[in-house]
């Protein structure tokens, strides 16, 4: 019986035990979550002008607080995708950062339940509810709780231009004001120069979503849009829509489409090989960097996407708080500081946004952002977008995107492409 | 000692034996098997596999039958098969299903006969033999990562030079990655020619264990090479071949990180779609944990029927 106490080894059996033990201990406790309560936001501003953004509004948070101790982290890119991931699993595994950067509207449906409520620590607080554009403020409340605080909105409906494309084509820009102006143009520069008449990128399906939305208002005007997100839209506006965006994916966009996403869409624009490009005004980010010699009014210029003047198709950046927060009165400061004028200047100037607040000075503002402020303030209509969570949940986004990526990418199936649209948005 | 000890007397609920040996001496008989005095070596392993692996494929099909979806905790209250209906009426799950069918298949198959086929032009004695089964087998050793990236700019419809082949042949760029037509047959030759390589190796370590004495015999006979191997050589391969393809159907069924690595998000380039990317965008992008989970049950049963006839192979083999 005694040599059974002894492995042969000459290793104790109970020593081994132990050993097996302490390390099982010390696995655990590395599993468990050490408490630190210092200020933790999450954003997916990982590069370029996104990243200088964050990086001038952290600094000046930083200025303002030296007392608060806060950690910032980029996550991926990619229209959110990776950030989202991440706040889901975190949310999901009940391990709250204090704040992290997302589209409010229905795309907190995600994070329904486990929000907390800003309106009066925040909203309330500092005043923001009259200093805010009403759209934003409509917008950042969800299920009667205001968990998000905007801190810039995108336009939506432009089309950037090439001038010099558009000079030897002999196209007045401001001559555009119907979707069929826009074929006849492009049709024209296909015709009669070597540009590529519409810069395109087709290699994720969200863009080519944005891109019928505004065909859709376009042709069929702002309301078949709105009926369409609310579960209500016309069958033969969709797919006339759907036709128009088949017939300029087929004959006016590059051959390398469907590899490429908007960034590198929007760099033919710049190289001088595309003669227009339609997007979020975050274009307008990119074509200012240093690394381009692409100016505003000479190399490039801008108007509404044709037949959606005086809308402002609407996209909006906030940082949305989720509840059990881990760090409560230092995320409050943070939400506060995100809604003050300096805060929401200082980010939209560098982001290619324009802030939310209604007392902003334009002229604090760059020229180009200064009239994107401008028409915020006055448009008539500030339908939300869909490709960009505002306008319908999570899950009815991800089937519109669905839609045009099972059936309209090449080959073309537009009824298909259709009934898909219309069913993703009745759910 | 101690240990020893207390286990003695807390099994005394133990039935005294029927020949009349009493229960302790066969406690101790079963104390000192080797069943018993092995355990710390195989039963730790076994406890962490259990747990890590068996645990985890247990969780999962417990998920799978849940309705678990976004943030709220699951709920174990009412299990059902929902979850695997919604998938075989989701048309897309179809899709991915049909897809992944054709990857395992077309790549399996091309990927052996390619690899048979190279191996044995090296058997036969070619000049810079080891040089060629360097390059050859290099890619391999690459990740998927490196490959999805080397192939993007191949196939690129610009300036990739398979278009800069096909245009100076007279015919239209084409779009290799994203016309859903081809794009599936884009990617498994990308596969092919990172897997045959192994392919290769495979065949050509069989083909060096058979003995001179074979190739001799069926020249003596009068055999052509050729026939050489089609009757002699190639149906001795067998084994090789069986263990070649299981390692290439598992790779098939699991090529997700080449096709996410391509378009670098959860949605691969069209007409590719498989059960592993659709899994990971159920999951991970959609918040559709159970809807996931029961997607990634059907990918471990399919694993497990296409490792099943090896199993079977080397039982009767003798092997297992």
């Amino acid at each position: 019986m005694v040599e059974n106490d002894k492995l042969t080894n000459g290793l104790d059996r109970r020593t081994y035990l132990g050993g097996i033990a302490a390390g099982a201990v010390a696995g655990l406790a590395g599993c468990t979550d050490s408490e630190d309560d210092g200020l933790e936001v999450l954003h997916g501003w990982t590069g370029g002008d996104g990243a200088a953004a964050i990086e001038t509004l952290i600094e000046a948070f930083e200025e303002e607080h030296s007392d608060i101790d806060g950690t910032f982290e980029p996550v991926g890119g990619d229209g959110n995708v990776e950030l989202n991931t991440a706040v889901l699993q975190r949310l999901t595994n009940e391990n709250p950062m204090s704040s992290f950067a997302n589209w409010p509207g229905n795309n907190l449906k995600r994070y329904e339940g486990v929000l907390m409520d800003l309106e009066e620590d925040v909203w309330e607080a500092e005043g923001l509810k009259e200093d805010m554009q009403e759209r934003a403020v409509e917008l950042c409340t969800y299920n009667d709780k205001m968990p998000a605080v905007p801190i810039g909105s995108h336009r939506m409906n432009n089309l950037f231009y090439n001038t010099a494309a558009f000079d030897e084509a002999g196209i007045d820009a401001e001559s555009l004001e119907s979707m069929s102006d826009l074929m006849d143009a492009l049709e024209t520069i296909d015709q009669d120069t070597d540009y590529i008449p519409f810069a395109h990128g087709m290699r994720s399906a969200f863009l080519g979503l944005q891109t019928w939305v505004q065909i859709l208002s376009s042709q069929s005007g702002v309301d078949a849009y709105t009926d369409f997100i609310e579960g209500d839209g016309d069958r033969d506006a969709v797919i006339d829509a759907l036709e128009t965006l088949r017939e300029i994916q087929q004959n006016y966009i590059s051959d390398d489409a469907s590899s490429i996403g908007y960034t590198q869409a929007a760099q033919k624009l710049i190289a001088g090989e595309a003669a227009c490009i339609h997007g979020g005004n975050w274009q307008y980010g990119m074509y200012r960097s240093d690394d381009y010699d692409f100016e505003f009014g000479e190399d490039w210029d801008w108007i509404p996407f044709p037949g959606t003047e005086g809308t402002y198709f609407y996209h909006l950046d906030s940082f949305v708080v989720p509840d059990d927060n881990p760090s409560s009165e230092e995320t409050i400061e943070w939400q506060k500081f995100i809604g003050t004028a300096e805060a929401q200047v200082e980010f939209n100037n560098l982001k290619g946004s324009v802030p939310l607040r209604t007392d902003i000075e334009p002229d604090e503002l760059t020229d180009f952002l200064a009239m994107t402020y401008e028409d915020l303030l006055d448009s008539e209509e500030y339908p939300p977008t869909l490709a960009h969570g505002l306008a319908v949940e999570p899950k009815q986004q991800n089937d519109c995107e669905g839609a045009i990526g099972d059936h309209f990418m090449d080959p073309y199936d537009a009824d298909a492409a259709a009934d898909a649209l219309l069913d993703a948005v009745s759910k | 000692m101690t240990t020893h000890d207390t286990t003695e007397t807390t099994e005394s609920a133990v039935d005294p034996s029927e020949e009349g040996i009493d229960w302790q001496t066969k406690l101790r008989y079963f104390l000192n098997s080797d069943f018993v005095r092995s355990s710390p070596y195989w039963g730790i392993p076994f406890i962490i596999m259990g747990i890590a692996v068996y645990g985890g494929i247990g969780y999962n099909l417990a998920i799978s039958f849940t309705d678990y979806a976004g943030i709220a905790r699951p709920s174990f209250s009412s299990l059902d098969l929902e979850m695997y209906r919604r998938a075989l009426a989701d048309e897309s799950f179809r899709a991915a299903a049909f897809q992944n069918f054709v990857l395992l298949v077309g790549f399996t198959s091309i990927s052996l006969g390619l690899g048979l086929f190279l191996a044995v032009l090296l058997d036969y004695g070619i000049r810079y033999k080891e040089t060629i089964q360097t390059i050859y087998l290099l890619p391999m050793a690459l990740s998927f990562v490196v490959t999805a990236q080397l192939w993007l700019w191949m196939y690129s419809p610009g300036n990739g030079v398979l278009n800069i082949f096909v245009t100076a042949l007279g015919f239209d760029s084409i779009d290799w990655l994203g016309d859903p037509r081809i794009a599936l047959a884009a990617v498994i030759f990308a596969l092919v020619w990172q897997f045959s390589g192994y392919a290769m190796v495979v065949f050509l370590a069989g083909l060096q264990s058979l003995p001179d004495d074979q190739f001799e015999a069926a020249k003596v006979d009068g055999a052509s090479t050729t026939k050489t191997y089609v009757r002699i050589i190639v149906p001795q391969l067998k084994q090789a071949s069986v263990g070649a393809a299981v390692v290439l159907m598992l790779f098939a069924l699991k090529a997700f990180d080449f096709l996410y690595a391509i378009t670098g998000n959860y949605r691969p380039p069209n007409g590719t779609d498989i059960l592993a990317t659709l899994m990971v965008r159920e999951a991970f992008q959609y918040g559709q944990w159970a809807y996931g989970a029961a997607i990634a049950t059907m990918l471990l049963l399919l694993s497990l029927a296409v490792i099943a006839p090896y199993l079977i192979f080397q039982h009767r083999q003798g092997s297992l």
